[in-house]
């Protein structure tokens, strides 16, 4: 039965991956089989490949008539590749200039179940805004001063409780002396020392 | 500066031929400054360049003081740092002398031609300890070796213990280092033996009984430790976990091994076994604050760590608490920690077995009655039922017990017997003999330091053992009373769940209007607590540690520190400004701080009267002693180094008697420490001598400067996997762009390591350009992990879409740690991970909070290629792999251009180019309105984060916008301190 692809919310699947155990591992979306040139088409413009480094061993003239076979469909092209065997670095390295080349990026998997996540991921995310990635503004202010504070190499959240309570706010932290940082307990030389690098060392530093 | 003794000068003659190169290997304390130095005052002259890698900022300085009082002042040691501009540099090295650079700089200096290599006299590494195949020094050496094949190189290290790595540690270095000869000096070496045996100082030995309440704790804390190690053997049963035991558990150097064993997947690992490995450090750490804290900042850390560890981020409940908080073990940590500080009274009129010292608290009151004479009057007006000479700040139901160190009685009485020593000595004294009567005090950190000091000018001599420190304790007290209302305030404001910070404000001032309406609110809660406490806490104090449930204990803890904060806040808002006075005004310095102002010191007082008391530091406590010239010593904690530090100051001073005391506690954490840090230096000195007995030398290809190495190169390159060769062949060799910041890392020297040209240079945008099109971004796991959760990736791809044609994230493993990321294959956690993705696709249900914090790094993954196709990800197993993909994708493309490079991303910046102060940078981008578009904006606006935060609010808007100025200036100014 021939399937138009891409109409609904299911991963359309070619018919050559029927046997993969990965599709045991596509969870939580709809799967269906049809005509397509990638392997999974997982959104209306993202088609994915699928390689084991095993068979990639095995066959590896394989993936690159695939490669051929895709031509320029889709807008984003994805090469899944199950890293299944113990010398992966020079399949990797030469599968990685191949995609370069061909406009697809790599994601590599461990286990099955790593790339079935991939997979049900890609098509549940195919509409959702970046925002999951992107600079997060609204928190309280006491995570905002632990992470400000955390990002200071060597201090750690109970020096951030330390320091607030026993300095009072931002700005009088920024005014302690190296002395005072010094007296706080769990604090020593060079805590004290990188946090009055951060604090008062200019950013600008001429070359 | 001392004589040099005669092991010195054996060293000395056998490294110091400009012609060779070597490796020496020297036992801390036995003087490793003096040699440096000597050996840079043989080499200064304006003819030679010597430059001097790997000094830290402390032993930049000190080396230079001390090359200024051996004579070489013209120029002497010149520092070479970030401060230093291009042009600057490029001068300094070719007027030659002396020169400190910092292993970055070297680096990028020699990569570009700034200094003349071929005209280097030689270079001097210190810590030769922590070379490594992908360290900076390697790839300097590379560099240098190179091009200059007739300089010296002499590595330096006095760190044995660290020479561990791989099978034959000793090669791996003498290799990287491309040296054949080394050096070993222990202690135990016979001429060190023969220099150093020849005077013994007069040492006295005393060994101090710690209280029942240490004790406890100390005791109970091991008990963590057993069982968090063994919580982390059942964690991870594959493991070869045998080398884990308590004893190593003392060192720092512990997480090292704990690292190494769980290296290979660390980052897969889950967060229970990092928590664990956590609490190891932290109650490392508590075993070291045990002995060296006072009592009352002891309790505090404790409180503090309680306080962190149960709540969030969020003020709620913490999923995951720390295993060994919830044992009996912890609680009579918490238990006994708090009842050397102070005990309630409510609870202890119906527990009077509550007190640990009964008699202890008579003899309180009894001192209590001396110090607080002048106000009794005012004081017992207010207390009623019992002990009417309470002093006026102190909350109604608490009882100081204030139990003191008792080292520092031990002290006391050190300090009373080297007084009347010095009485009986006087007689036999004439002006030229040599030394001081000054007392010197060592101590491990300059927190003890301070904390002795301020005993000592506080002590009160006639009191009782254990009671002398009252009037400072009492001041403690007092401060701890302060910090504590803050700890409350912390509580009340965490329940208050807030959004944003305009909305928390609105809730503040909701909060101001019905505050009667609150207060009511909070009696009730606190009424409540009570109720669960009395009924909790009761037998917690009979049974004491065997009955109670653990995980009740830790609860209970919990309530008890939020009500008595609570209550200590309550007193305090009552008792205003009393207590916010600086309780130590009144006191007078009796003590000079001798890093403050030796000029006073020695203009003002005789030595007789002084008492200096330091904290052990590098080789610069050699120079100290040969200063100050003490004749008495006091070691407050046990130090190796500093005992072998004093050997040499005897030896190098003949005629001068010098009598040590050594305090420490008996058996506690300090005695096996010291032990087993001897133990530790022996042993690897014997193995490095055994290695260099046995060892293969190794052998370094030569390498030709100029025109040959580019010829190797092009051999390698047309080597017959290439199809025979068939290429065409440019006699350019292919490079590679740098970012600087990149330099830290351990790539670059690989890539030069693969024939590829480094071109160091300060990009705005991604890390290292390979073509003109190709842009990388190198992120390292926990970089890659970071980066997701600030959105600075997403930034970073964005700038990198909009500028190159292909954008490429390298993800870059490290070298022996396994090739995978996080452990999605637990079913468990992925069909919960995928179950909330589900009922997340249903419309209308914008559900952000629970799912974008557990999304793991795969979907994160995801969503990147999915809003950026055109980003292309490099998957790289480890630094080596990577090197060997650039050079493959590198083939056959044009070269990049580095004017261009420089530009592109930094159109609108005129300072393109200019280096950063990563912290400061970091620093800044996590304040809020500050975003990856307006911080290089603020950057040339502002000098400093300090600086930020001295701005009003209207300055701040100026720069940053209404909204995010005021944003800002509030989260900045929040919890302001009121200037006194």
């Amino acid at each position: 039965p021939v399937v138009v692809p891409g109409t609904g919310n299911n991963i359309v699947i070619n018919h050559r991956q029927r046997g993969n155990p990965v599709l045991e591992c596509i969870r939580n979306v709809g799967k269906e089989f049809g005509d397509i040139l990638a392997d999974y088409q997982v959104g209306r413009t993202t088609g994915v490949l699928f390689i084991s480094l095993k068979y990639h061993r095995l066959h590896p003239e394989y993936i690159h008539q695939r490669i051929e076979q895709l031509g320029h469909s889709y807008n984003l092209r994805v090469l899944l590749l199950l890293c299944d065997i113990k010398e992966h670095q020079e399949p990797i390295r030469e599968l990685t200039k191949t995609c370069l080349i061909n406009n697809i990026t790599v994601m590599v998997a461990w286990n099955p179940e790593e790339a079935g996540y991939y997979l049900s991921t890609y098509k549940q995310f195919e509409h959702k805004p970046p925002d999951m990635i992107k600079e997060r503004v609204d928190k309280d202010y006491h995570s905002m001063l632990r992470t400000a504070l955390t990002s200071i190499s060597k201090v750690n959240k109970t020096d951030v409780e330390t320091l607030r309570t026993s300095l009072g706010s931002f700005a009088d932290i920024a005014r302690a002396t190296s002395d005072q940082l010094q007296n706080l307990p769990g604090f020593g030389q060079v805590k004290a020392k990188r946090l009055k690098d951060a604090f008062e060392k200019p950013f600008r530093t001429s070359t | 500066m001392a004589n040099l003794l005669r092991f010195h000068k054996i060293i000395l003659e056998k490294i110091h031929d400009p012609s060779t190169s070597e490796l020496l290997i020297i036992a801390r304390g036995l003087g490793l400054r003096r040699i440096v130095c000597k050996l840079l005052q043989i080499y200064d002259s304006p003819q030679n360049l010597v430059l001097l890698v790997n000094a830290s900022q402390e032993e930049e300085s000190g080396i230079g003081e001390e090359l200024g009082v051996l004579g070489c002042r013209n120029p002497g040691l010149r520092i070479v740092g970030f401060e230093t501009g291009k042009k600057d540099r490029q001068d300094l090295y070719k007027r030659g002398g002396l020169l400190s650079v910092t292993s970055q700089i070297f680096t990028v200096d020699m990569l570009n031609g700034d200094i003349p290599t071929h005209l280097i006299t030689g270079i001097l590494v210190l810590h030769a300890e922590k070379v490594t195949p992908t360290s900076a020094e390697a790839f300097i050496v590379r560099l240098y070796r190179e091009k200059n094949q007739t300089g010296f190189l002499k590595a330096l290290s006095d760190q044995p213990e660290h020479i561990t790595s791989g099978l034959s540690p000793l090669r791996t270095i003498l290799k990287e280092l491309q040296i054949r000869t080394v050096h070993i000096y222990p202690r135990f070496h016979v001429d060190v033996k023969a220099s150093l045996d020849m005077k013994r100082p007069d040492v006295v030995e005393l060994d101090q009984d710690m209280t029942e309440a240490m004790a406890e704790i100390h005791h109970a804390i091991v008990q963590c430790m057993t069982i968090t190690l063994s919580e982390l053997k059942r964690a991870n049963s594959h493991l070869d976990l045998d080398e884990l035991n308590v004893d190593n558990a003392y060192f720092r150097s512990f997480d090292m091994i704990v690292r190494r064993i769980l290296h290979s997947e660390w980052h897969k690992v889950g967060p229970r076994t990092k928590q664990l490995v956590n609490d190891l450090a932290t109650l490392r750490r508590l075993l070291n604050y045990l002995v060296t804290y006072d009592a009352l900042a002891f309790h505090a850390y404790l409180e503090t760590l309680i306080e962190s560890n149960t709540t969030n981020e969020l003020g709620n409940p913490r999923q995951n608490q720390s295993p060994w908080m919830l044992t009996d073990a912890a609680n009579v940590i918490f238990q006994y920690a708090k009842r050397r500080c102070y005990t309630s009274s409510s609870t202890a009129k119906k527990q009077p077995t509550q007190r640990i010292e009964p008699t202890d608290d008579e003899e309180a009151w009894a001192v209590l009655d001396d110090l607080e004479g002048t106000n009794r009057t005012a004081a017992s007006a207010d207390r009623v039922d019992s002990a009417p000479k309470r002093p006026h700040w102190l909350p109604q139901r608490m009882d100081p017990v204030l139990e003191e160190q008792p080292k520092w009685s031990l002290l006391a009485d050190v300090l009373q017997e080297i007084e009347e020593e010095t009485m009986r000595l006087e007689p036999h004294q004439t002006p030229l003999s040599p030394g001081t009567n000054t007392v010197l005090i060592m101590t491990s950190s300059v927190r003890t330091c301070g904390l002795l000091r301020e005993f000592l000018s506080s002590m009160d001599p006639k009191a009782p053992r254990g009671q002398q420190g009252r009037k400072m304790m009492e001041n403690k007290l007092r401060l701890y009373l302060y910090w504590k209302s803050k700890l409350e305030k912390r509580t009340q404001d965490g329940r208050i769940p807030s959004a944003t910070p305009t909305e928390s404000k609105y809730r503040r001032e909701d909060l101001e209007v019905s505050e009667a309406l609150q207060r009511k609110d909070r009696e009730k809660r606190e009424r409540a607590m009570n109720r669960r406490r009395v009924r909790g806490g009761a037998p917690a104090v009979t049974s004491s540690r065997d009955a109670i449930e653990s995980g009740q204990a830790v609860g209970i803890n919990e309530v008890n520190i939020r009500q008595e904060a609570g209550e200590i806040a309550e007193f305090l808002s009552t008792q205003n400004g009393n207590v916010l006075q600086d309780p130590t005004a009144n006191n007078e310095p009796l003590l000079l701080d001798f890093d403050a102002s030796p000029e006073d010191y020695y203009g003002l007082l005789v030595p007789e009267e002084t008492v200096i008391v330091r904290t052990y530091s590098d080789d610069t406590d050699d120079q100290m002693l040969q200063e100050i010239q003490p004749r008495f010593i006091v070691m407050y904690e046990p130090n190796l180094e500093f005992v072998r530090r004093i050997e040499v100051y005897r030896n190098s001073n003949p005629g001068l008697g010098v009598r040590v005391y050594f305090l420490m506690y008996k058996l506690s954490c300090e005695e096996g420490k010291y032990l087993t840090g001897l133990r530790r230096e022996k042993e690897s000195f014997e193995r490095l001598i055994k290695e260099r007995g046995s060892m293969l030398m190794p052998i370094f290809e030569e390498h030709r400067s100029g025109s040959g190495a580019v010829g190797d190169a092009l051999i390698k390159t047309i080597s017959t996997r290439i199809a025979g060769g068939r290429k065409d062949v440019t006699t350019e060799p292919s490079r590679v762009i740098v970012d600087i910041r990149e330099f830290r890392s351990s790539l670059p020297s690989l890539l030069h390591a693969s024939q590829l040209l480094i071109i160091p240079a300060t990009l705005t945008i991604g890390d290292y350009i390979l073509t003109p099109d190709i842009c990388v971004e190198r992120k390292s796991i926990p970089d890659l992990i970071s980066s997701f959760n600030s959105g600075r990736l997403y930034t970073q791809c964005e700038m990198m879409s909009t500028h190159y044609k292909q954008p490429v994230l390298l993800i870059e493993f490290e070298e022996d740690k396994s090739f995978s990321l996080e452990a999605v294959a637990d079913v468990k956690s992925y069909a919960k991970a995928g179950g909330k993705y589900a009922t997340k696709k249903k419309p209308g249900a914008p559900s952000e909070g629970p799912t974008s914090v557990s999304a793991t790094i795969q979907s994160k993954l995801v969503l990147l290629t999915l809003t950026f196709p055109r980003v292309r990800i490099i998957w790289s197993s480890s630094p080596y792999a990577t090197a060997d993909i650039f050079r493959d994708l590198k083939a056959n493309n044009p070269e990049p251009d580095v004017e261009k490079a420089i530009v592109i991303g930094a159109e609108d910046d005129p300072d393109a180019g200019a280096g950063v102060n990563a912290a400061a940078a970091e620093l800044l981008r996590t304040l809020p309105g500050i975003t990856a578009k307006n911080v290089k904006h603020v950057m040339n606006k502002v000098g400093s984060v300090r600086q930020l935060c001295e701005l009003s609010l209207p300055e701040v808007q100026e720069i940053l916008g209404v909204e995010p100025g005021k944003a800002c200036w509030e989260f900045i100014h929040l919890g302001e301190r009121k200037q006194k």
